[in-house]
């Protein structure tokens, strides 16, 4: 915690936010809740006793069943409320959104990211001291891109090329302090068993091992120390006839899975160099970790050191495609797995250079290994898009679904919060304007905590990207694709389409007014 | 007919038969002519696919039918299954798509580099047919590509209609040779050269070093080749050629991709009154849709990207950028520029263009009919129709759909599966 002060800084400033954490407080599982106290601000505009009335045609909860023209009503950003139309009673005063031409799905979850960072790595090699909180940009435009194309939660971790990295933070795209964005501070760190650039394999292993192990090594002499200091201070008592206070409860017996280091508990834990304390904490089993597995022969690897170090129970792999090979032994240790952004593994043969593909996501889900899809492809940036490709190749709609929603839940240990439509957890959700697996399908809304977060039909980067239309909206802005080109002049004559309305009348529409047509606001 | 080099006679022969009126051919022509391969006369074998829906690309979706196949081309498309003779049933079929902008030869980079005029020139001597692209590209769906040289001379030469797949030779996968001419305009053209002031005088000390440059060059090619009908004192090496490309004989093909480079090329087609142009990688097209349809100029979009900027020239591709040519009655085709990937192969830009507004039936014309009509080989390939090659597309469920799968490949009437 080493933020601590600043953070209880930012919240007497703000009594109001602390209300509204202390709200939150039961949602939340009690071993992180302190840090959740101090980190997760919800977005400034959820304020106390907010409703909000969802509709939709269609509810897709990832919770069973879809409902047909249902309605979630949101409460103090968590959803008190979901079913059909008829059976649930809305809050007469609260505002309304969405309609029946809309899908609801809920928001897509990012189990692991670099992005949004100023720079994703560090140079030393091993920086658990370091926090991506310092790191994180809240004006990136990764985070507008997030809102964009629906993903509310995402796990920013640093980046691969590292040996052990700082503090990772789960995030929401929304806010313009870290404070603002964070769902859980101080969340999980990432470990890599791949050579970061400039390394042999072997002196990866080497500067991974050395870490913990000068880390037990370390320990055990400063407890070693604390036994002689003991005895010396025991022994002087007796010489000078007194008894000897016993210190008391100022150290902690070491926990976990892992190694141990027998009479921890006689050092204070304010004793032992913070700059290594985070790894003690992972060797407790108190941190998620991130294993990074660059090729096939680092999984074996990783689960051995995550069992060594006692990591095992929370720690998540994070593969390149081509770790697919390993799937039994990922099987057999019970990890949950992010996968690669690039789904196809093609594997050359170096004699005949026969190619052979492999779709990677299907691998994983024949073996039933929970897992993760990443994002990031040039062309569409986007959870659905992956998702629609692991249908193509043949996996079922849900599970496909599942792992951009629920299955990345789980793993960032979020599954009672967020990931699907449900009772109780938090009102994030896309109002999307077709199935969410639909190359035509957009995200018209982004909600998160009930907060509308992105609207479309405001967003004129979209709508530049779309239409070609200049950011400060010099043509008809609200027009669609069709009759964009009416408006043009042919060979200095003015076409037939285009004799209609003239460019300006419509250039000067303010951009409020179009988007107040095209939204229900009853 | 009078000829210089005997090899100029010889190169006349089949590929270049369209000349044949030439008075005459000077300086050093084409190396050996390549001509498609007889097709191997064998009992033509039988093989029928049924699908859900026909694409055909040429007339109405054909609902639950079947193609019949015999040896390399369509013998029959119908409504109704032919029952008892079905090899094979998918969910869709499309035809074999038509990539015109592959740049598979370019990772070679094989660039003239002795001159900037250079019509001449053939992309098919430069290629390696055993590269692994041309599978990927197969397995994706591309069953018939453009080869261009690069767009890093003016006139960088002739461009070949080849299969992606068949016996790694140009002469068996040859569809049309020589089909159209390749140019460039923007920066690539200049890349590279220089003024000859402050430096060591070499061969790159030459025009263009600029845009301007390139224009000029362009101009001069033609002005050059004015002067060279009828005129045997002012020939030059392929100014047949150019003159082919004057005439309409035969397309020329340039690089253009924002829009002052789309505007220049325009400008030279309507001062030259080049009846056959299209311009390649045009992503700004959708700035100047008057000037287009004004010039009657055809188009090649570049593949979509998410945040709208493209590799030539950081040109800004607009995701309504098909819809709008198709609005505009501008001939246009889509491009992968050569990607097999799952995001960025051919099939998957006509998904964009239609996420972009594009219809169904526009988008698949432009990754099959138009381009092929483009190129001048849609009496071959480009749709499902009786007696065209048998290039097929098997489908999954709906083409271009993110969540539909290509299962399946028909090249020449040979399944090719990956």
């Amino acid at each position: 915690m080493k933020f601590l002060p600043n953070r209880t800084h930012a919240t007497t400033l703000l009594p109001a936010r602390t209300m509204t954490l202390l709200r939150n407080w039961t949602l939340v599982p009690g071993a992180i809740a302190a840090s959740v106290l101090f980190g997760n601000l919800p977005s400034a505009s959820a304020a106390v006793g907010d409703s909000i009335v969802i509709e939709a045609g269609r509810i897709i909860t990832q919770a069973g069943e879809d409902i047909v023209d249902g309605v979630i009503v949101i409460t103090d950003g968590r959803i008190t409320a979901i079913g059909a139309a008829a059976d649930v009673e809305k809050p007469w005063d609260a505002p309304v959104m969405g309609g029946p031409e809309f899908t609801v799905f809920p928001g897509f979850i990012e189990a692991h990211t670099n992005n949004g960072m100023d720079r994703p790595n560090e140079n030393l090699d091993v920086t658990p001291f370091l926090n991506v909180r310092d790191s994180i940009d809240p004006v990136n435009f990764f985070f507008e891109d997030c809102k964009r194309w629906g993903i509310t939660t995402l796990n920013v971790q640093q980046g691969n090329n590292t040996v052990v990295a700082g503090n990772g933070r789960v995030v929401k795209p929304v806010g313009v302090t870290v404070e603002e964005m964070t769902i859980r501070p101080d969340f999980g760190f990432k470990i890599s068993i791949s050579p970061k650039s400039g390394k042999s394999r072997a002196t990866q292993r080497q500067t991974l091992n050395r870490a913990f192990g000068d880390l037990r090594s370390d320990l055990e002499s400063q407890v070693e120390s604390a036994k002689l200091d003991e005895e010396l201070a025991a022994r002087e008592a007796l010489g000078q006839g007194r008894e000897r206070e016993a210190e008391e409860g100022e150290g902690r017996a070491m926990t976990g899975s892992g190694w141990k280091v027998e009479g921890l508990e006689r050092i204070k834990r304010s004793e032992i160099d913070e700059k290594v304390l985070p790894l003690l904490e992972m060797v407790e089993g108190r941190h998620r970790t991130f294993l990074y597995c660059g090729a096939p022969m680092d999984v074996q690897t990783a689960i051995d050191f995550a069992t060594e170090n006692g990591l095992l129970a929370k720690a998540t792999l994070v593969l390149d495609a081509s770790c697919w090979k390993a799937a039994d032994a990922i099987k057999a240790s019970g990890l949950s797995v992010v996968l690669d952004s690039n789904m196809v593994h093609i594997e050359v043969d170096p004699i005949t250079e026969e190619e052979t593909e492999t779709f990677v996501p299907s691998v994983f889900a024949e073996k039933g290994i929970p897992f993760a899809l990443s994002s990031a492809n040039s062309s569409t940036n986007s959870l659905w898009f992956q998702a629609a490709l692991c249908v193509g190749y043949g996996m079922e709609r849900t599970e496909a679904l599942a792992a951009v929603t629920t299955a990345p839940a789980n793993i960032l240990g979020l599954g009672d919060t967020v990931g699907s439509l449900e009772v109780g957890k938090a009102g994030n959700l896309l109002l999307l304007s077709g199935d969410p697996l639909d190359m035509t399908s957009w995200v018209e809304f982004t909600i998160i905590d009930g907060v509308k977060i992105y609207d479309r039909s405001k967003d004129v980067r979209n709508r530049h990207l779309l239409y070609g239309v200049e950011p400060r909206g010099t043509l008809a802005i609200e027009s669609t694709a069709s009759e964009t080109p009416s408006k043009i002049e042919v060979d200095g004559e003015v076409t037939e389409e285009a004799k209609g309305e003239p460019v300006e009348e419509v250039a000067e529409e303010p951009i409020e007014e179009v988007v107040e047509e095209t939204t229900k606001k009853d | 007919m009078k000829t210089i080099f005997s090899l100029s006679a010889f190169v006349l022969v089949a590929p270049l038969t369209a000349f044949a009126d030439s008075p005459q051919i000077v300086g050093d022509a084409p190396a050996a002519p390549i001509e498609a391969s007889a097709p191997v006369e064998a009992a033509p074998v039988k093989f029928v696919i049924s699908a859900d829906a026909i694409y055909t690309a040429a007339g109405e979706m054909i609902e639950g039918g079947t193609v019949v196949i015999s040896g390399t081309t369509i013998a029959a498309v119908t409504p109704g299954g032919e029952s008892g003779e079905v090899g094979l049933h998918v969910a869709a079929i499309t035809p074999g798509f038509v990539e015109l902008s592959p740049r598979i030869n370019l990772a070679d980079y094989s660039v003239e580099e002795s001159g900037e005029i250079m019509p001449t020139m053939r992309a098919t001597s430069s290629m390696d047919l055993y590269d692994k692209r041309w599978e990927r590209l197969l397995n994706s769906g591309t069953t018939t590509v453009l080869i261009s040289p690069t767009a890093e001379d003016v006139v960088g030469g002739l461009t070949s209609v080849l299969k992606t797949g068949g016996d790694p030779t140009v002469e068996a996968r040859v569809v049309l040779a020589d089909a159209t001419l390749a140019g460039s305009f923007g920066s690539h053209a200049s890349r590279g050269n220089h003024a000859v002031f402050g430096r060591p005088t070499d061969h790159f000390s030459r025009r263009p070093t600029t845009r301007m440059g390139t224009e000029w060059s362009q101009r001069k090619a033609f002005y050059d080749t004015l002067a060279a009908i009828g005129n045997v004192d002012r020939q030059f090496a392929g100014w047949d050629i150019m003159e082919s490309v004057l005439n309409g004989e035969r397309p020329y093909i340039v690089q253009a991709s924002a829009t002052q480079d789309i505007r220049t090329a325009i400008y030279l087609k309507e001062e030259f009154g080049i009846p056959n142009m299209v311009v390649d990688a045009a992503a700004e097209a959708w700035r100047e849709p008057g000037l287009l349809v004004r010039s009657g100029m055809a188009v090649i979009l570049p593949p979509f990207d998410a945040q709208g900027r493209t590799a030539i020239d950081n040109g800004f591709l607009a995701w309504n950028s098909a819809k709008l040519l198709d609005d505009l009655e501008v001939p246009f085709a889509l491009s992968s520029h050569g990607s097999a990937s799952l995001n960025g192969r051919l099939s998957m830009q006509a998904g964009y263009a239609i996420r972009g507004g594009l219809s169904f039936e526009d988008a698949l014309a432009a990754v099959t009919i138009t381009p092929a009509r483009l190129a001048g080989v849609d009496s071959r390939v480009g749709s499902i129709e009786v007696g065209k090659d048998a290039d097929l597309v098997l489908w999954s469920g709906e083409p271009f759909a993110a969540t539909s799968r290509i299962v399946g490949v028909v090249l020449n009437g040979e399944l090719v599966t990956k």
